[in-house]
């Protein structure tokens, strides 16, 4: 069964003197346990508005959408997810400390249990000497943090982050990296919308790119990094020398080239692909999308 | 769901609302000796006064929790992580809500019912009354208050599962009250030979607001308290149901339309 699955999804929002929105427009995507997801668009694409729908916050227009086999609308559906909403915002007169423990509880976990991983969870995420204090006090960035934070408590098998990168600062950012690489370890389904190519490149499994409410495609992120080559960059010199070459060729070149020097008795320094990065992939997807529509 | 009750119980004790209501129940020190200054009938004018009191800080408790609380959580977005992040189900939250809401009001009309006793025990002590005083009538009339109070919350939350501002829950429920405490009024009038000359629309009109909306009128004690007037217990039993099952068409109503609702 797939941790997550949307079948023919479309979301039409009314608009103002009678004009439709179409946020969504009949997107079909499967994501498996274990997986991390990258769900790449443009503002406006239509992110949030697919992981509302997967959190049964709107009802989608037509389709489905179903959390390891459960109907998004039902509550129980959510009972093996976390989520974090875009830009959230908590229950400003609690303090870090009591909403963990009111997350923890809608999950029916014991108080030992909840105060045991609430303080690991609250001492990763640095929010540890803040936790007492109310979170209208605190700091876009704490806030942030402290959605990371709810999110882990229960431990779910699914975790769907809108925008989990946005507001923190770069070691936030590489802290919510590297949660994300733990739980894929740990065998858990990631999925994650972010408009940053690189946080995709660092941590997906796969990617899928989403624009103006058309899922345009979905691709291994390991294979697109090595469809992505374009060419060589090779250092390299006599042995014995100061002086060192250097050449850059063309990916069918490789072969013969690295011959050729081995026959002349060279040695190799540095070896770089030199690759069409993601952020190129991705730009041109998004520029083809706009052109199409035309 | 008993989770949404601490919340939200504990939301109203950190309520900046409600730290003014306090303030305000501080007017209970006078009433002893704004009562003495009638010379005549002052236990009468303590019991007047306490209960008036109580009733419009309920009322200011009910339109603005009821008002403010369930919408606020949904303009604010903490419903979108709630909702959107545990299993607790949409009907849970507002019935949730309401619980924390109503017991937040009954526990204060409690309150403020042994602060009236005071008040009124010490205006009793100083001009003794000529009838012996009820203080059972008296605490019966601060929870029929209360529990029409707590009726209100429930037409507050109808509104604020349907509204997008805070216009519609706030001045919708204080109409409802104004309607609903005059109805019985109405209707009375209508009963009389000058009520009787009124075009039939009116009438229909007037009847059909007389059944709709809650009838307030029927949980005021305020004379029974205050002239020791003996209550009937039959009608007491009567009032409560009609509060249960309109309280229950209310809730059963605002969790439908919140099961319903978009949270964009
Ligand atoms: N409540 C709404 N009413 C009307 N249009 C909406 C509403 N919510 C989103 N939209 C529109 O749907 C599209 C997708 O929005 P969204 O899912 O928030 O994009 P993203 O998260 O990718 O930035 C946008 O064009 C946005 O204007
Ligand atoms: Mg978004």
């Amino acid at each position: 069964m797939d941790a997550i699955e949307l079948v023919d999804l479309t979301k039409i929002f009314p608009g103002k003197k009678g004009a439709r929105v179409k946020a969504l427009d009949h997107l079909d995507l499967r994501v498996p346990q274990g997986e991390v997801f990258g769900f790449l668009g443009p503002n406006g694409a239509g992110k949030s508005t697919t992981i509302k729908i997967l959190m049964g916050l709107i009802r989608p227009t037509q389709g489905q959408a179903r959390l390891l086999g459960t109907p998004a609308t039902l509550p129980q559906a959510r009972l093996t997810t976390g989520y974090l909403p875009e830009n959230p915002a908590f229950y400003d007169y609690l303090n870090a400390s009591e909403y963990l423990t009111f997350i923890g509880q809608s999950f029916k976990l014991d108080t030992t249990t909840i105060a045991a991983r609430s303080e690991t969870i609250l001492h990763r995420l640095s929010l540890w000497e803040a936790r007492k204090r109310p979170i209208r006090s605190y700091s876009k960035g704490m806030v942030q943090r402290l959605g990371i934070a709810q999110v882990l408590v229960h431990q779910p098998e699914i975790y769907i982050l809108d925008e989990p990168m946005s507001g923190l600062d770069p070691i936030g950012r590489a802290l919510v990296k590297e949660i994300i690489l733990e739980l894929k370890a740990a065998g858990k389904c990631v999925f994650f919308s972010t408009h940053i190519t690189s946080d995709v490149e660092a941590v997906c499994d796969r990617v899928g790119v989403i624009l103006k409410g058309k899922l345009q495609t979905v691709q291994e992120v390991g294979t697109l990094m090595e469809k992505g080559i374009t060419g060589y960059h090779i250092r390299h010199r006599m042995p014995g020398q100061e002086i060192f070459k250097e050449s850059t060729i063309r990916p069918e070149e490789l072969q013969v080239f690295m011959t050729n020097i081995f026959q002349s008795g060279e040695e190799v320094i540095l070896l770089e692909p030199l690759r069409k990065n993601l952020e190129a992939f991705f730009l041109s997807i998004v520029s083809q999308g706009s052109s199409n529509d035309q | 769901m008993i989770k949404i009750v601490g919340i939200t119980f504990q939301g109203v004790l950190r309520d900046k609302v409600f730290h003014g209501i306090l303030l305000v129940a501080g007017l209970f020190l006078f009433i002893p000796s704004a009562s003495a200054f009638s010379m005549r009938q002052v236990p009468q004018l303590a019991i007047t006064l306490s209960l008036s009191l109580t009733s419009f800080l309920l009322l200011l408790l009910a339109v603005f929790l009821g008002g403010t609380s369930l919408w606020k959580d949904v303009e604010r977005r903490y419903t979108h992580s709630v909702l959107g992040g545990t299993p607790i189900s949409r009907a849970s939250y507002v019935l949730g809500k309401y619980s924390g809401v109503s017991l937040f009001v009954m526990a204060t009309a409690f309150l403020l019912g042994v602060l009236s006793l005071a008040a009124i025990w010490f205006a009793a002590m100083a001009y003794p009354p000529d009838r012996p005083l009820l203080w059972l009538n008296i605490l019966i009339a601060v929870f029929f208050d209360a529990l029409k109070y707590v009726l209100l919350v429930a037409v507050a939350f109808l509104l604020s599962t349907v509204s997008t501002s805070f216009f519609l829950p706030i001045f919708g429920t204080i109409a409802t009250f104004l309607a609903g405490s005059a109805t019985q009024n109405v209707y009375d009038y209508l009963q009389t030979p000058q009520g009787e000359q009124l075009s039939a629309g009116v009438k229909a009109a007037a009847l059909f607001f007389y059944y709709m909306l809650p009838n307030f009128s029927a949980f005021d004690l305020k004379a029974n308290a205050i002239y020791s007037l003996p209550l009937d217990p039959g009608g007491l039993l009567l009032t409560f149901a009609y509060a249960a099952v309109y309280i229950a068409i209310l809730l059963s109503s605002a969790s439908l339309l919140f099961t319903r609702r978009e949270l964009q």
